[in-house]
């Protein structure tokens, strides 16, 4: 081995683990985060094999019309609603929108508010004030009330729901990233980087905003959890997906809402698919929060 | 600080005027109207005319903005077009109701939170601290509609100890010279009045305070551990103090900073968030006149009733900073 290879060899293994590689070490070994990961797996392979897993279609009637549904059965599992549909078949069914909605609207959330973040953070000055003023209004209304007011204007196809849901998220990922950037700006690599003569748009997206992202990430995983709710909220009041026989977990829920008494698995069933499904992206969340974070890092 | 003060409230002004102008131009942009909300979708071309012309919907939108600002400026907020009260009256009957239904929340949250939060960082990773630290978790993945749902179920239709719905028992004739109920009561000296209500806060304050319960448990668990480790706690127990003292003068005071922070957002957040508690428990309050607002198109409530939560949350905000500045030398001192 010549001294040449021998010096790379040992820069090798200095080589740190990296940000990422050492995050999931420590992921790995948080209980929370591995039950938060299990529960998302679980709805996610329920979406995916929807069709596998259950006997019946969502919308497909295979009891008697009225009444109240009937109660969990050895046949079907979670019972019948009132139009006579399998409600194992339907709470199953609405993983797949669930997930399909979070995912969506944390995206568009997610991009909107990254644009809006890095031009604010990298340009500063009267773009950086006009931006973040922007943001304040959007911030000075209640989210909810925006995601109910957007509906209201957009009209309610699911498109136009998960639109909604994402632009409430937009101050939050906007702001974090913001943060993030003008934190990096200052620091000496990015100094380093400039006087060697980095031009500022590559010196921005191959130095600083991958630098910034760590929040951002955890914030998106955690705003999945958020979106879940929401758009249930949002199908609560009303002013969900509006496409009739939709299986949403929120819809089915405000369906059942006035007869709790003849129905109580008709409200609990849904319930709790929210509950495990926001529980799930929360624990993960907050364990990549945990692993990403450098002072806990010693 | 009056500086800082002065500075910040000055900001409102062009947030507001922000917020004011998309919502003037967001309630005009709604599908529908007013008109065809009053009158129904078949409604005549005529009749819809009319009632617009009524309201001053024909004219320009610049001049309808400017009519509303100058009205803004003196105090009047505009008049519902579906009950025709001012809105302005409307406001003062809603806005107790949310007032009380959130200040129940926060205090059963912060009853809870506090102590649950302490007593997990005292056993840091211990059984107690896992476990509250779970429930805590739960708790913000619990959605409040359904939370809201089964309290209902449990509490109130299987055992029948508290009321369903609603502020006070319809039967019930109490005066309201505030409109907070619970006041009202007392100041009238109805004692069994303050039962009912209270009986009828109980729910629904549970159900909206235990998302803020979940985060002022975390916060104040995260405060005390930091605090814990710090030096002058060390010397405080090495120099003998009773635990207790200890806990209490250098431990909770320093540790409530953040505390207090999350407390007024959270009470901010609640102020305007109760719309899901409100639907379920038919809680006249802001949230659900909002809700009702918006589907009727009734554009004088939607715009004076955001316009009111904007200005609250951006005065909370301020609070937050300024009580911040107060309990914090540091931060008082580099203003």
């Amino acid at each position: 081995m010549s001294l040449a290879q021998a010096e790379a060899h040992e820069l090798e293994l200095e080589q740190p683990a990296g940000l990422w590689k050492d995050a999931v070490q420590r992921l790995k070994r948080n209980p929370g985060a591995i039950i938060g990961a299990l529960l998302i797996s679980m709805f996610v392979f329920l979406a995916l094999f929807a069709d596998v897993i259950t006997s019946y279609g969502p919308g497909e009637q295979v009891g008697s019309l009225g009444g109240n549904g009937s109660p969990p059965s050895s046949e079907f599992w979670f019972g019948l609603d009132k139009q006579g549909r399998d409600y194992f078949s339907r709470v199953v069914y609405g993983a797949r929108l669930s997930l399909l909605v979070g995912v969506v609207s944390v995206s568009v959330g997610l991009s909107i508010g990254l644009v809006l973040g890095s031009i604010a953070g990298y340009f500063g000055r009267w773009v950086d004030g006009l931006l973040m003023r922007i943001i304040d209004i959007m911030l000075a209304i209640p989210s909810f009330l925006l995601a109910i007011g957007l509906v209201t204007l957009l009209g309610r196809g699911l498109v136009q729901v998960m639109i909604a849901v994402g632009a409430t998220q937009v101050p939050l990922f906007a702001r974090l990233l913001r943060g993030g950037i003008l934190a990096q700006k200052e620091s000496d690599y990015v100094l380093a980087a400039r006087s060697l003569g980095a031009p500022g748009p590559r010196l921005l997206l191959r130095h600083i905003i991958p630098n910034s992202l760590s929040p951002v990430i955890v914030q998106a995983t955690l705003s999945m959890a958020t979106a879940i709710i929401e758009v249930a909220a949002l199908s609560f009041v009303g002013l969900g997906p509006s496409q009739p026989g939709l299986p949403e977990w929120g819809l089915m829920l405000a369906d059942s809402a006035s007869r709790l008494e003849q129905g109580l698995h008709l409200v609990l069933f849904p319930g709790i698919a929210i509950v495990l499904s926001t529980l799930g992206f929360n624990m993960v969340g907050d364990g990549l929060r945990e692993a990403l974070d450098p002072k806990l890092k010693s | 600080m009056l500086r800082f003060v002065v500075r910040r409230l000055l900001q409102l002004i062009p947030i507001l005027l922000g917020v004011s102008i998309l919502l003037f131009a967001f309630v005009r942009a709604l599908p529908g109207g007013p008109a065809i909300a009053l009158l129904g979708e078949r409604a005549t071309e005529e009749s819809v005319e009319r009632i617009e012309t009524e309201l001053g919907l024909d004219q320009p939108i610049y001049v309808q903005y400017g009519r509303y600002v100058r009205n803004l400026v003196q105090g009047d907020l505009g008049t519902s077009t579906r009950s025709r009260q001012p809105v302005l009256e409307e406001l003062k009957q809603k806005f107790p109701a949310t007032v009380e239904l959130a200040f129940a929340a926060m205090l059963f949250a912060i009853i809870l939170g506090i102590p649950l939060g302490f007593l997990a960082a005292k056993r840091y990773l211990g059984f107690l601290d896992n476990a509250s630290l779970f429930v805590s978790l739960i708790g913000i993945s619990f959605p409040v509609f359904f939370l809201a749902l089964l309290l209902k179920y449990v509490f109130a239709i299987k055992l029948g100890w508290l009321p369903t719905v609603g502020r006070v028992d319809v039967t019930r004739s109490i005066e309201h010279p505030t409109n907070f109920y619970l006041l009202d009561a007392v100041l009238t000296r109805d004692w069994e009045g303050v039962v009912d209500v209270l009986k009828h806060l109980v729910l629904p304050a549970i159900a909206l305070g235990t998302i803020p319960l979940a985060i002022v448990a975390r916060i104040t668990r995260a405060a005390v551990l930091d605090v814990l480790n710090e030096d002058y706690v060390r010397t405080a127990r090495a120099k003998g103090l009773d635990p207790s003292v200890v806990d209490r003068r250098h431990v909770m005071r320093n540790a409530m900073l953040p505390v207090v922070t999350v407390i007024g957002l959270q009470t901010g957040l609640l102020l305007t968030g109760a719309v899901l508690t409100e639907t379920v428990f038919a809680w006249p309050g802001m949230g659900s006149w909002m809700l009702e607002a918006i589907r009727f198109r009734d554009y004088a409530v939607i715009q004076g009733g955001i316009l009111f939560f904007a200005l609250l949350v951006s005065l909370t905000n301020l609070a937050v900073d300024v009580s911040y500045a107060y309990l914090n030398p540091k931060i008082r001192l580099s203003r």
